[in-house]
């Protein structure tokens, strides 16, 4: 791989999303991932506005999950750039992408809670890992951050005991608990009845508003969950992005893909 | 066709060098942290609990009977010719140098490094080594490491067990109910079975952990798709661990003589 990073006056770095007019915190740029001959991103350019909320929505299978683990190093691009504020990701070896990834937090699609521990362990566990907090001040804040997701007193639960949903926003708990920069969602309200997922995108929105300068992105196939809740919303499809713009771009577009996948209707360009 | 015949060499001959690959890359990854923080001290002695605790019963019982069943079997030989004396060495000597090892290790890969390989590779599929990563925790330090480390260490103990147990194994058949005297039993056993015999079997041990910790890690690391899965890891590497056991030994005993 090539030895290039940003420089502070790099063009991408500094790159302002169209839609919301704020600087990109995240710019995908002709990014490219095959796995094996399957290609699945076929030169992304992406930008995650700095500050706001942020829906990538796209079938099943187009990548949507591929795209995230991209940001965190946690795949690698075959071709591209990804930058993190001035960072870039590509030219980076394990140890630097390390403290990048230290600036993210991360809720996974079936949350990945480590089921040989408890809850509060599991959302102690970057604490632990990471800082030299007093068992004390874990507890205070773990308190505090159960508090937060809505399952005050789950302590001393696993994972095992608990439902689609609590494991959820255990793993948001486990997410925040070093106070990211970025916040990743992957899936947030797939699998949970329309009640625990309306709950769920309440939570990311007061989430958001409780932690100032915090970039939220979210994925989810889920449109109508999710599309009140975005500033930003992209559309992922084949491998590229199809389109973007606000949720009312979306709501009135006239694109007959667009509207067959926020109908949810078999007939349309999109077949099964 | 010729395309074909010539993918499909190609794939059965890179096939294990592939698997080859990550095996060295796991083994070189748990051994070079080693000595990177953090240590992971308390994930060691826990994973030695786990797997010396799990494999002490089968040990115990096994050794216990292969001694028995060994003195049992060569004490009706040599008495053919008068020759009991001999039997408390042989025994000594076999289990100490072969059986003790080798029987070691295949218990432990199909106790320990099975359930290694299906807790890793359950960890992959339910996405929390990704987690790892993405807490900035490197999974091979966390995971690996410990796992590896703990199966070079207590395979060899094992090892020492086994040889010990099956020598009170054999004791007790040619002494207990065969009633050959004590001294009879006692002064081949001593005479024959010398500290090399012994040495030679721990590194065997040694070596046999290993492979064991290795194979199971890289296994269980490298799961790909759901519970199947996790099921297909699981034995491969008990498989794959015994194979490699049982070809090692001949392969140490030639290097060794
Ligand atoms: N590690 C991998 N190895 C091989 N193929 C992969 C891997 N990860 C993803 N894929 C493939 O890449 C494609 C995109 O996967 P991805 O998980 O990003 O989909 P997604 O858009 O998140 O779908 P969903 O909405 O179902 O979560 C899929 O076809 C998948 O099979
Ligand atoms: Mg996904």
């Amino acid at each position: 791989m090539s030895q290039r990073s940003a420089p502070p006056d790099d063009p991408q770095a500094e790159a302002e999303d169209p839609v919301t007019g704020e600087p990109g915190a995240i710019v995908y740029s002709d990014v490219h991932k095959a796995f094996g001959d399957f290609k699945v991103l076929k030169g992304l350019d992406l930008i995650i506005p700095r500050g706001k909320i942020t829906v990538i929505i796209g079938r099943s299978g187009t990548g949507k999950s591929v795209t995230m683990k991209h940001v965190m190093g946690l795949l690698r691009c075959d071709k591209g750039n990804i930058w993190v504020g001035k960072d870039e990701l590509t030219s980076m070896g394990d140890r630097r992408l390390r403290k990048v990834r230290d600036r993210f937090g991360i809720v996974f699609q079936h949350a990945a809670l480590f089921d040989s521990m408890n809850v509060f362990d599991n959302i102690c566990f970057p604490l632990r890992e990471h800082t030299r907090m007093s068992n004390r001040e874990m507890k205070a804040k773990v308190t505090d951050l159960l508090g937060l997701v809505g399952l005050s007193g789950t302590e001393t639960r696993m994972p095992s005991e608990l439902s689609g949903g609590m494991k959820k926003r255990v793993g948001l708990a486990r997410a925040l608990a070093r106070d990211p920069e970025f916040l990743l969602y992957d899936e947030p309200t797939t699998g949970l009845d329309p009640i625990l997922s309306a709950a769920m995108d309440e939570l990311i929105v007061t989430t958001h508003k409780a932690k100032p300068g915090l970039t939220s992105v979210i994925i989810s196939h889920d449109i109508r969950a999710v599309m009140h809740i975005a500033d930003k919303m992209v559309m992922l499809y084949e491998g590229v992005v199809y389109d973007e713009g606000t949720p009312e771009h979306f709501e009135t577009s006239d694109d007959a893909l667009i509207k067959q996948f926020i109908a949810g209707s078999l007939i349309g360009p999109m077949s099964v | 066709m010729i395309t074909r015949i010539v993918e499909w060499i190609g794939r059965l001959i890179l096939g294990p060098i592939e698997e080859l690959g990550r095996g060295v890359r796991i083994l070189w990854g748990g051994l070079s942290n080693v000595f990177i923080r953090p240590f992971r001290l308390r994930l060691i002695i826990q994973q030695m609990e786990f797997i010396g605790i799990q494999s002490l019963p089968i040990i115990v019982l096994a050794g216990f009977f292969t001694g028995a069943v060994f003195a049992l079997q060569s004490f009706r030989a040599f008495s053919l010719f008068g020759a009991e004396s001999m039997v408390g060495g042989t025994v000594g000597v076999a289990l100490t140098r072969e059986l003790g090892p080798t029987l070691t290790g295949l218990l432990v890969a199909g106790r320990a490094g099975s359930a290694i390989a299906a807790e890793i590779g359950s960890m992959r599929v339910s996405e929390q080594i990704d987690a790892l990563d993405a807490m900035a925790t490197d999974p091979i330090n966390y995971l690996i490491k410990p796992r590896l480390i703990a199966a070079m260490i207590v395979t060899p103990m094992l090892t020492a067990i086994f040889d010990l147990v099956g020598i009170v194994g054999a004791w007790a058949v040619c002494v207990k109910l065969l009633g050959q005297s004590e001294p009879a039993f006692m002064v081949r056993l001593l005479d024959w079975v010398d500290f090399d015999d012994f040495a030679g079997g721990i590194f065997k041990g040694l070596i046999f952990g290993t492979i064991i910790g290795t194979v199971a890690c890289y296994k269980g690391f490298y799961t790909k798709g759901g519970a199947r899965g996790v099921g297909q890891a699981t034995t491969s590497s008990v498989v794959v661990a015994s194979v490699l056991i049982l070809t090692a030994n001949y392969f140490i005993a030639w290097v060794l003589e």
